[in-house]
């Protein structure tokens, strides 16, 4: 049932009031055909039949097809809202223009809130993905913070470890040097107990420098492993050494102490001996020290190419349980008294020395029956060994002066002075000494010595200083470095020599003597 | 001198800054306040590509911003010679939405003259798509702006290029 004929025009009535439809009729090359109704509100009035209707109604453009077009919302660019309908005709088009301003203005603002809406929702959500890039940021920096702080309680662990370690490893041959020269200071002490003192208290220094290089070295490895510095060496005069060394710790506490080679076992062999020395210094100081009755052996034998050395003691024994412990570093046994001193770390230390050394360590104890340490390191017999270095020997001849020549020597330490002082009066050479920089320069202007020995580190005027200082003044003698610290090569070069302390003195005379003979 | 008459369409998501880069181009004006187009807002703008011995008027028409087409925003697109294709550079999404309309409107009305324009290339902090993206929409979509509709960076660059790549396609199909 078709809706009644009032209400209909009614209906059309506000719909035309509302729309202002204006018609027209274009060709397909866009020109005007015909137009009815007042198109003067859309710009679209005066128009002339022929005319361009692009011209007026660019929208046009692309909106003519083949069946009827509607499109909605056309702002034309003067304020104008419109709706175009196109309608096919022949051979053209008509077009009806409706006014869409007012249902256009309210559905802006309602689109209007609506965009709003939706862009403060993605200004919100990447904030809110801001904020899960923080926290994930916030959580790395605090995983990497914490990464970092484990690396500086690592490095803390390992200084306290160092530190420890020193304590272990310098008190044995520490107490050896203080032993024996509280023995060799006793008014009834004879020159041959004396003398007796001093080798000892020789060869403990030189043991003691041997673990002050192998700790320099550590130091410079980034991985914290000793280089291996094999050399032939004296088997026998090692573990004469060593006994020398211990057996009188251990009468001391009333243990006898005996070392017993196999025949087989060669004098000369090669591998490294501050190594080996060490891991023996350890496994018998501890000996000495855990054992209160009885005896100490050190035993030394050769298996399929391994040089075996056992010690064995008859002290308290360790458990099995806590075999495994006393190899890891800090720990000890279970029955460890604490009234005896070092840090734990003698049979880590010999651990990783002799693995270092591509060997092994047993152990064979049971509690109140002793213990037995085996150290199995591969070595090689050797031609010949090479001849162990002295640290205070005796001048040897070839050293001595042939002709009158004088020294300066300056150096701030007045032990060091005298000990120079000694070997160059014994070798026959005069000798001049300064105690600082400017001193120096001093003396060796006005007695023109035929050669300086200079230590770098002196007080005021330091020795690289002075030395460009008396070369800048005329001095053109020979001038030898001595110092205990590193110097830089453009510092070497300043120097005709350069010595490391503790100089060998042997060698220290002989390059004196060929630098001014 | 020819003449050529281009319907060029302006599509991509709501609020990436169409309606300110025709603003920018037909009336060298930018308003920093945000109105939202309805329908379609219809203004021409002529080019004169001397060079070439042609003068393209550009009937542009700004489509309001969507994610996607209907049969309404279809209809606006009939006989385009060229599309600008906008998207926020500050909002990484709407270059997605730059590239589906792309395709929706190329399988509709098959290949026509395009570029791309990364608008808001202003807003340094706040600009989101990175080198490496925009490095592989130059591949994928050959003609690239970084745009400003506020400072006018890039715009006359990027509509002097469409209108070119009309001509041209123009000019291959009188051939």
């Amino acid at each position: 049932m078709s809706m009644p004929t009032a209400v209909i025009e009614h209906l059309q009535g506000d719909f035309v009031a509302e729309t202002r439809p204006f018609c027209f009729l274009v060709a397909r090359d866009y020109t005007l055909v015909d137009a009815w109704g007042d198109g003067g509100w859309t710009n679209l009035d005066n128009l002339e039949v022929g005319e361009d209707m692009l011209d007026r109604a660019p929208y046009l453009l692309g909106a003519l097809a083949e069946e009827p077009q509607r499109l909605n919302y056309i702002s034309t660019g003067s304020g104008v809202v419109v709706h175009l309908l196109t309608i096919p005709h022949g051979d053209g088009h008509y077009c009806v223009v409706l006014d869409a301003g007012q249902a256009h203005d309210q559905l802006r603002d309602k689109q209007q809130s609506a965009n709003e809406l939706r862009l403060l929702h993605a200004s919100q959500q990447k904030l809110i993905a801001r904020q899960r890039d923080l926290i994930t940021e916030l959580v790395e920096a605090k995983a990497e913070l914490d990464h970092h702080r484990r690396d500086i309680e690592r490095g803390s662990a390992g200084k306290s470890r160092f530190i420890a370690m020193m304590s272990h490893e310098f008190r044995t041959p520490l107490a050896s040097i203080i032993n024996y020269a509280d023995l060799a200071l006793e008014p009834d002490s004879n020159p041959a107990h004396i003398k007796k003192s001093i080798e000892a208290i020789a060869r403990s220094s030189r043991h003691l420098t041997s673990l002050v290089e192998a700790v320099l070295d550590e130091a410079r490895l980034d991985a914290g492993q000793i280089q291996l510095r094999e050399r032939n060496f004296d088997l026998y005069v090692l573990l004469d050494d060593l006994a020398a060394m211990m057996a009188p710790l251990a009468a001391e506490k009333g243990l006898a102490f005996a070392t017993l080679v196999d025949t087989d076992v060669p004098q000369s062999i090669r591998a490294d001996d501050v190594c080996m020395r060490q891991i023996l210094t350890n496994l018998l100081g501890n000996a000495v020290k855990y054992t209160e009755e009885g005896s100490i052996r050190l035993y030394v034998s050769c298996h399929g190419g391994n040089l075996v050395a056992t010690v064995s003691d008859t002290g308290p024994g360790i458990s099995i349980e806590d075999q495994e412990r006393v190899f890891r570093a800090f720990e000890r046994g279970e029955s460890h008294d604490e009234s005896r001193s070092g840090a734990g770390l003698g049979l880590t230390i010999t651990l990783h020395l002799a693995q270092l050394m591509n060997g092994e360590i047993s152990l064979d104890s049971l509690p109140g029956q002793g213990c037995t340490v085996s150290v199995h390191v591969p070595v090689s017999a050797a031609e010949d060994a090479e001849e162990a270095q002295d640290v205070l020997p005796t001048p040897a001849e070839d050293t001595y002066a042939t002709k009158p020549t004088s020294v300066l020597v300056c150096d701030d330490d007045e032990d060091m002075l005298a000990l120079v002082e000694h070997y160059l009066h014994r070798a026959g050479y005069g000798l001049i000494t300064a105690s600082n920089g400017t001193e120096a320069i001093e003396k060796t202007l006005s007695y023109e010595p035929d050669i300086v020995l200079m230590d770098v580190n002196v007080p005021g005027t330091n020795g690289v200083d002075a030395t460009n200082s008396l070369r800048e003044r005329g001095y053109n003698g020979p001038i030898v470095a001595m110092t205990a610290s590193e110097l830089s090569d453009d510092e070497k070069r300043t120097f005709t020599r350069y010595f490391r302390k503790p100089a060998p003195m042997q060698q220290l005379l002989l390059e004196i003597k060929n630098l001014t003979h | 001198m020819t003449a050529i008459t281009s319907k060029v369409c302006v599509v991509g998501d709501f609020a990436v800054g169409k309606t300110s880069v025709v603003e920018r181009y037909v009336n060298n004006h930018f308003s920093e306040k945000y109105l939202t187009t309805v329908g379609v807002k219809v203004d021409t703008k002529e080019v004169d590509l001397a060079d070439r011995g042609v003068q393209n008027k550009l009937i542009i028409w700004d489509v309001a911003g969507t994610d996607r087409f209907g049969d309404t925003e279809f209809a606006y697109l009939r006989g385009a010679a060229g599309h600008i294709f906008v998207a926020d550079g500050t909002r990484p999404l709407t270059v997605g939405t730059a590239l589906q309309l792309h395709k929706d409107i190329e399988a509709r009305y098959g290949l026509a003259a395009s570029v791309l324009l990364l608008n808001k290339h202003d807003l340094g902090g706040a600009w989101d798509v990175s080198e490496q993206r925009i490095n592989d929409l130059r591949t994928e979509f050959g003609a690239v702006f970084l745009t400003s509709a506020r400072t006018g960076a890039e715009v006359e660059n990027a509509l002097a290029c469409l209108a070119n790549l009309i001509v041209d396609n123009e000019l291959a199909a009188r051939q």
